[in-house]
């Protein structure tokens, strides 16, 4: 196999100084993602899901452990470094899209190549590109509010690929669309998994949404709890996450 | 409870409020002081001097007063915006409609008591200073002047209640308006405007051609007096508007279609945030550029007033000094100056008249100021008529011929035997027969250029009080103006400083009011911005880029209306050059003191803006 996109060796994240009240949010996780990967991190709330995303995607820092995204390690770096590190080689999608409405569709997808500073030559055919890839070539020129809600995650979803990220971030990617739309977003990141061979790490607590990964992390109480993997059709993998669901649910009621 | 509620998240934003403040106090400080040098009778009474000026400062702060209901209800509508959100929650848990618009009426009523007193306070001090200031460059006397006087509270606090009960029933009724939805997403939506093609073609268009014909009234004032000014106010105010409203936003249009610039960097992200505010607040920047193009051209014309005092002073009178019956003193005084002309006459006085020797008078002719029909500076004339009759006469008079016209302004106004001088006695120039028939005195004048007349105004000043003497001498009454050079150059200049006082605190005044206006307009659309920060710096944008970008956004709101403010009065500048002779002289003192009270807001405004936006970070 190819050498993992992201390496997460003894991951510790503590909230509170010394001496006072400290909170365990991430308890010793390592866990590998394998380029070409689609993995899924699943949990209750409060599990730590967020946490670890959020120390992955170098936006805040661990407490001790390291984090190699693509070779590089990520925790001995300076915030400057991390804010380069993430415009080049992370690619984010958000719940609430996080797109800015006071620049087109277009230009939307376009910041992160502008940001990296690439040349206008070369800024239009990669835009158009991802555009067509995601079906949002129509919209290209539209403002973000006069678009629809699946339109906008697809927009995100293009400006999280249009500089080709090592590895692509989603957070609860399907939280504020419908079914319908959740349904074709999911099938939209498949494909950009099998076909372009891009990594996604996914996290979400929407079993139908997560059943389209490869394996899934389940965690709780910030420890690594279960591990599955798709080996059969994407309902049964919905099953088994259900079951696995209904286990969490057990095993608290039994405290 | 909610009171309760209410004070401590006011607590959380007191730094919000800070600003808030800060700007109500210096409105109610400058006008207060405005009202203490307009209403202290005693001080006003003591100096008959300045009850010229009384005027300029009424109509100084009926002025402020105006700007001030603007200003202060643009101020309060910071504190909705601030306080709207947690209005909507506590309204979505159950609170009524009427008890938040109390709420907000009390909170809005609240802060205007607390500026209110802390403003007077501070007013107190700003008079204290300036009253001295003003004393010591006017030499007015302080006799009299009180900082605290009570009918100057009375109006200001009267003024100011008033003003903020209106606001705080606007803004309650405001927020009671509002559903509650509405109120909690309040700042998540986004005005879209669409700016079409036509209507901005004319509008740059309209934008042009307004502001030049206002121009052009404003470089041809002297032809079209009265007309020109009326003509420049209701072209350049609809015109400034216009450029906002079409011109700015059109332009950034286009740099934004300029792939190489837009795509460059974070860019593309500044200029939307630019374009999208542009539209926001197309009012806001005109009325700022307006008020800028008032408050900098008060300064302006101020200061150049001041300048040009002795150039007027000496519009009147071609000699410096004009010297009845000279004493030993005076003829030491004047040994002591550098005198470059001087004209000796003789004359004697009788109770029916005053009569002039004529030979003396055509051997020396002494220099007048001759006017032309035009309104232009009068130029130094020597006298050349010829005086053939026996006897001539400065007032109407059966016996006598009547006195050419240079002769007449030598008499009266260069050697002063008019009746500043010597009452209503009339005056004669005579020839030698005649004058030898007069059973009187001898008596001489001295009529004196000097090099520099500022140098020697020590010496002059001594010479004119001796002056004023004779004058009540022959006069029977207290004389305090001889209508000298001197006292006319001591009206003009006490005037002029009244005015440059004025022009520069009206200036100021305004300067500091509209800067904030426009901090307050900017930072109370800062919420929206937060998330769009957030956003990028997660995608991986350098914290210094993103600093980079609020400095230049800003930096170029804050330019636009500046930049159109200051050609205003460049060109406005044009309107005084037929009063002033050189208006442009000095004309940096304003443009800086301008340039350092706008750059002071907007360092701070980008400061709050940054803490507002700016994600936290250890």
């Amino acid at each position: 196999m190819s050498q993992p996109v992201l390496h997460v060796n003894h991951l510790n994240k503590v909230y509170g100084k010394k001496n006072e009240n400290q909170f365990h949010a991430l308890k010793d996780v390592s866990f590998d993602i394998e380029s070409g990967e689609f993995v899924g991190i699943m949990g209750p709330s409060g599990a730590g899901k967020t946490t670890l995303l959020n120390v992955i995607s170098t936006l805040d820092q661990s407490s001790s452990g390291t984090i190699e995204i693509a070779g590089t390690n990520i925790t001995a770096m300076k915030q400057n470094q991390l804010a380069d590190f993430r415009s080049e080689q992370l690619g984010f999608i958000f719940q609430d899209f996080n797109l800015l409405e006071n620049l087109t569709v277009y230009e939307n997808i376009a910041l992160p190549l502008s940001l990296k500073g690439v040349s206008t030559r070369h800024i239009k055919p990669s835009v158009m590109n991802v555009a067509q890839k995601l079906g949002i070539e129509k919209i290209i020129d539209k403002y973000p509010i006069t678009i629809s809600g699946g339109q906008k995650q697809r927009v995100a979803a293009a400006r999280a690929l249009v500089h080709e990220p090592a590895m692509i971030l989603a957070d609860e990617p399907t939280g504020a669309l419908d079914s319908k739309n959740a349904k074709s977003l999911m099938e939209t990141l498949v494909h950009l998994n099998e076909k372009l061979n891009t990594s996604i790490m996914l996290v979400t607590h929407d079993p139908l949404s997560a059943s389209y990964c490869q394996r899934i992390l389940f965690i709780q109480d910030g420890q690594l709890y279960k591990e599955i993997h798709r080996n059969t059709t994407r309902n049964s993998f919905h099953q088994e996450i259900l079951d696995v669901l209904a286990e969490f649910a057990t095993s608290n009621e039994l405290e | 409870m909610l009171v309760k509620l209410t004070l401590s998240s006011m607590r959380k934003m007191f730094k919000d409020y800070l600003v808030l403040l800060f700007g109500l106090t210096i409105s109610i400080a400058i006008f207060y002081m405005f009202q203490t040098l307009a209403q202290n009778k005693a001080f006003v009474e003591a100096n008959s001097l300045i009850s010229s000026i009384m005027f300029v400062f009424h109509v100084g702060s009926f002025i402020l007063g105006f700007i001030t209901i603007f200003y202060i209800f643009y101020a309060t509508s910071f504190i909705q915006t601030l306080r709207q959100k947690e209005m909507g929650m506590y309204m979505t848990l159950g609170a009524k409609k009427g008890k938040i618009t109390q709420l907000m009426f009390f909170e809005t009523f609240f802060i205007g008591i607390i500026s209110l007193v802390v403003g007077i306070i501070v007013g107190v001090g700003l008079s204290i200073g300036i009253s001295d200031l003003l004393m010591q460059q006017l030499d007015f006397s302080v006799e009299g002047f009180k900082a605290v006087y009570t009918s100057s509270i009375l109006t200001t606090v009267i003024f100011y209640i008033i003003l903020f009960l209106l606001t705080s029933i606007v803004n309650a009724w405001q927020i009671g308006r509002r559903s509650v939805l509405h109120l909690l997403h309040a700042g998540q939506k986004q005005d879209f405007v669409k700016v079409s093609g036509v209507k901005t073609f004319f509008g740059v268009l309209f934008a042009i051609i307004l502001i030049g014909i206002g121009y052009f009234a404003m470089i041809e004032i002297e032809k079209l007096q009265q007309l020109g000014v009326i003509l420049a106010s209701v072209t350049i105010i609809p015109g400034t508007y216009l450029v906002f409203i079409s011109f700015l936003p059109y332009f950034l249009k286009k740099l934004k279609q300029n792939r190489q610039l837009n795509e460059k960097g974070i860019n593309s992200f500044t200029l939307g945030q630019l374009r999208f505010r542009m539209l926001n607040l197309t009012k806001v920047l005109g009325t700022v550029a307006m008020l800028i193009a008032l408050g900098l051209g008060a300064m302006t014309a101020g200061i150049s007033f001041y300048h040009n005092i002795e150039i007027q002073s000496s519009m009147f009178h071609a000699n410096d000094v004009a010297i009845h019956q000279p004493t030993e003193q005076d003829l030491e005084a004047l040994k002591s100056m550098d005198v470059t002309e001087q004209h000796t006459y003789t004359y004697k006085v009788t109770d029916d008249g005053i009569y002039f020797l004529k030979n003396k008078l055509i051997e020396d002719p002494p220099l007048v100021q001759a006017y032309n029909a035009q309104f232009e500076l009068p130029k130094k004339q020597r006298v050349e008529d010829k005086l053939p009759a026996s006897s001539y006469s400065l007032q109407e008079d059966a016996g006598s011929e009547e006195l050419p016209e240079n002769w007449w302004s030598a008499i009266s106004t260069e050697i002063n035997a008019s009746y500043n001088m010597f009452g209503s006695t009339s005056v004669y120039v005579v020839d030698q027969a005649k004058y030898d028939e007069i059973d009187a005195n001898d008596n001489e004048v001295i009529l004196a250029r000097v090099e520099d007349f500022k140098a020697d105004i020590p010496q002059i000043e001594k010479i004119d009080k001796g002056q004023a003497q004779i004058a009540e001498k022959y006069r029977g009454e207290p004389v305090e103006n001889t209508g000298s050079k001197f006292t006319n150059y001591v009206a003009l200049k006490s005037l002029a400083s009244g005015t440059i006082f004025m022009g520069i605190f009206l200036g100021i005044a305004f300067l500091m009011m509209m800067a904030s206006v426009l901090m307050f307009k900017l930072l109370s659309s800062a919420g929206a911005d937060i998330h769009r920060y957030s956003m990028l710096r997660k995608i991986g944008v350098r914290k210094s880029l993103l600093k980079k970008s609020i400095y230049r956004e800003l930096f170029l709101l804050f330019l636009f209306p500046a930049l159109v403010g200051l050609v205003h009065v460049i060109v406005g500048m044009q309107m005084f050059s037929f009063i002033i002779i050189e208006p442009y002289t000095k004309i940096w003192i304003p443009i800086s003191i301008f340039f350092v009270i706008y750059g002071l807001y907007y360092l701070i405004t980008v400061h709050l803006y940054k803490r507002i936006v700016l994600p936290k970070e250890k």
